[in-house]
């Protein structure tokens, strides 16, 4: 058996607009392993999203998906039915959105609304079963089961992401998508959900795909790093390779460019410009007008996502020698 | 006396300041119960300073911040801005001096998407303050527009100045509400996380362009952040609230580097860092954030803190004491 779970080949995503299409999702492949965790790291608009839509099939309607597979053990997701779906969905991968809750009716109790969402996927025959595995998954995220005859407002940011949490572990999924776990918490709360998250992926084995633009959260709980720019996956390596030595200009970037408060205070540098609008992305390497080691080649030819060495994957014409 | 001799007042300076909220149980009833957003806070800032003000959700520093523009009227203590050249209690201005002292104190706010009118231009925008404070002429006013946005880094200007909103990029139109705050040449300007919206990539060039412009305009600035990282590029001192109060307060890189309030501790501790080689302690605190209303005359921090003890309990919120040169801290422990 092999203990790849998750393998994305070269998926491309579009979506229509009035205004063009926009080419979301450009040829990225990756896969993942049983029980790893990998982060998704990329500005706004880069398709770190829209890639965890379509891995679930939960895309809005403008979206096509133009090529690629998405196999799921050995499985197409993208050539199933919709009801085939349906049996993946929660059972085999569950999401953790960002601010989930929100979307909760504020004059229900949060146990109602959850058991109704688990009956209405059918994932358990009674409703007795199903809060007595609600009850179970909340003291699991250490949230006190009597919060379920609260109200959604009665709940913190931190709580309603446990909440969250706790629904998307309802049925043992193997891998769990979390877009933004905890982007708009406070630090402290933040810190207490990620180490809470990365020991429930320890405990019950599963595999986890962290999207986030913070590139220090992403390091803290992934194993490997993908960094998407402009629809395209451009470097994905372990977090250590990622960090200690990254060879795609744009990581390069993104990590001169972001603040710590550890260690000397060096100074941040700018990436000029700003990122392409996908309807006419630039051809090429769509990274090249903001590239500062930019050539000829790089304005015509989409450089290849090579391995470098060691599963050190980037697609670049001039990878950085950074030390 | 001498000009040399005196000693410059500071450009802002707070005392006492407080602003509660009263939670009303009905309308015809009196309110009983009052959430303490900020609650006798004092600080002063010098010219050329940027103090940064940190804390989590519901800490109080956005609500400190409108106070100090009169976004939000205090409920009590003193708010003393140098206003050409004197020192004035903004508290309680109305009217002309309210409109005075704005030409002085300006504001940037957060989301540059919602900050911006999106049916008026970049003009209309930026150039609004002067036509409010009565300022040059038509064409006087499109040169100084044009000039600002040059500064700010909206080029070539003459493209941009018609445009609207929904044509600019997010950080083009966090530059257009710098320039809609600097058209009036303040001394001061209330900044809450004006980088908190921006992608890292775009963040940094902002960053950057405030920093140019308080040394070229003489701007000082009071920071609003939750990002301690930021916070630590963007100030000279920070002041860490923690439910209405400031509980440390001092050089940034002594307080990054030294945090003595076992709250900020625990905050420094909770942030991640970019490098998976290192492995943070978990953050030293109980529990979670909750709201000031009607607190217990005890040390704020007193059920989160893992150092409490019984002075903490007995006593009201301890004041801040100058526990090293320049760094004040509010803890009976430390």
């Amino acid at each position: 058996m092999s203990n790849i779970l998750l393998n994305v080949e070269d998926l491309s995503m579009h979506y229509s607009t009035r205004a063009g299409e926009v080419s979301a999702v450009d040829n990225v492949s990756f896969s993942l392993k049983k029980g790893e965790a990998m982060g998704l790291v990329g500005e706004s608009g880069c398709g770190k999203t829209s890639i965890a839509t379509t891995l679930l099939r939960l895309m809005p309607d403008n979206a096509l998906v133009k090529g690629g597979h998405v196999y799921l053990d050995d499985t197409d997701l993208l050539s199933l039915r919709e009801e085939e779906m349906r049996q993946v969905r929660w059972k085999r991968i569950s999401m953790v959105f960002q601010a989930a809750m929100n979307a909760l009716n504020p004059v229900y109790k949060v146990g109602e609304q959850i058991i109704e969402a688990l009956e209405t996927h059918h994932m358990f025959a009674t409703n007795e079963e199903a809060r007595q595995r609600i009850v179970e998954l909340f003291t699991l995220v250490d949230l006190d089961p009597k919060m379920l005859d609260q109200y959604p407002h009665e709940y913190s940011g931190g709580m309603r992401q446990r909440a969250v949490i706790a629904m998307s572990l309802a049925c043992h999924p193997d891998l769990i998508i979390a877009d933004e776990p905890t982007t708009a918490l406070d630090v402290i709360v933040q810190d207490n959900l990620l180490r809470e998250m990365m020991a429930l992926q320890k405990k019950l084995g599963m595999s986890m795909i962290y999207i986030s633009h913070d590139i220090a959260v992403i390091a803290e709980v992934s194993d490997r790093i993908g960094v998407m720019y402009a629809g395209r996956l451009v470097e994905l390596a372990t977090s250590e390779h990622i960090f200690k030595r990254p060879l795609h200009p744009y990581t390069y970037g993104l990590m001169s460019a972001f603040p710590s408060i550890i260690g000397p205070k060096r100074e941040l540098t700018t990436l000029p410009g700003e990122p392409p609008d996908l309807i006419k992305p630039p051809p090429g390497c769509r990274f090249h007008p903001r590239c500062p080691f930019a050539t000829e080649i790089c304005t015509k030819e989409v450089p290849e996502f090579t391995d470098m060495g060691g599963g050190h994957f980037v697609a670049c014409y001039h990878p950085v020698e950074v030390s | 006396m001498p000009a040399d001799m005196m000693v410059k007042e500071p450009l802002v300076k707070v005392e006492g300041l407080s602003k509660l909220y009263p939670l009303t149980t009905g309308i015809f009833r009196e309110a009983r119960s009052f959430i303490h957003a900020v609650d006798g806070v004092n600080f002063s800032i010098p010219d050329g300073e940027s103090l940064g003000l940190v804390g989590e959700s519901g800490s109080g520093k956005t609500t400190t911040g409108k106070l100090l523009v009169r976004l939000v009227d205090p409920t009590a203590g003193q708010i003393q801005v140098r206003i050409n050249g004197s020192g004035t209690d903004i508290a309680h201005l109305k009217g002309r001096g309210l409109k005075t002292f704005r030409r002085h104190v300006q504001m940037i706010f957060q989301d540059p998407y919602e900050s911006l009118n999106p049916r008026r231009t970049v003009f209309d925008t930026v150039s609004e303050p002067l036509a409010v404070q009565g300022i040059g002429d038509v064409v006087e006013r499109e040169r100084q527009v044009a000039e600002l946005l040059a500064l700010v880094g909206i080029t070539p200007p003459d493209t941009f100045m018609f445009r609207y909103p929904h044509e600019l990029s997010g950080g083009q139109r966090q530059r257009v509400a710098i320039a809609r705050a600097l058209i009036v040449l303040p001394s001061f300007i209330v900044a809450d996380e004006p980088t908190s919206m921006l992608d890292v990539s775009i963040r940094t060039g902002i960053m950057n362009l405030m920093q140019d412009l308080a040394e070229k305009m003489g701007v000082t600035y009071l920071y609003i952040t939750h990002d301690l990282a930021v916070a630590r590029y963007m100030t000279n001192r920070l002041a860490v609230m923690y439910l209405g109060k400031i509980v440390e307060m001092g050089g940034t890189e002594e307080i990054l580097q030294h945090p003595l309030h076992p709250y900020t501790r625990a905050l420094l501790s909770a942030v991640p860092v970019p490098d998976p080689t290192l492995k943070r302690e978990p953050p030293d605190i109980k529990g979670s954030i909750a709201k000031a209303i009607d607190p217990m005359p005890r040390c704020r921090f007193y059920d989160r803190c893992p150092m409490a003890a019984k002075v903490c309990e007995d006593n009201d919120h301890p004041p801040l004491e100058e526990k090293g040169p320049g760094h004040w801290v509010a803890c009976y422990r430390v």
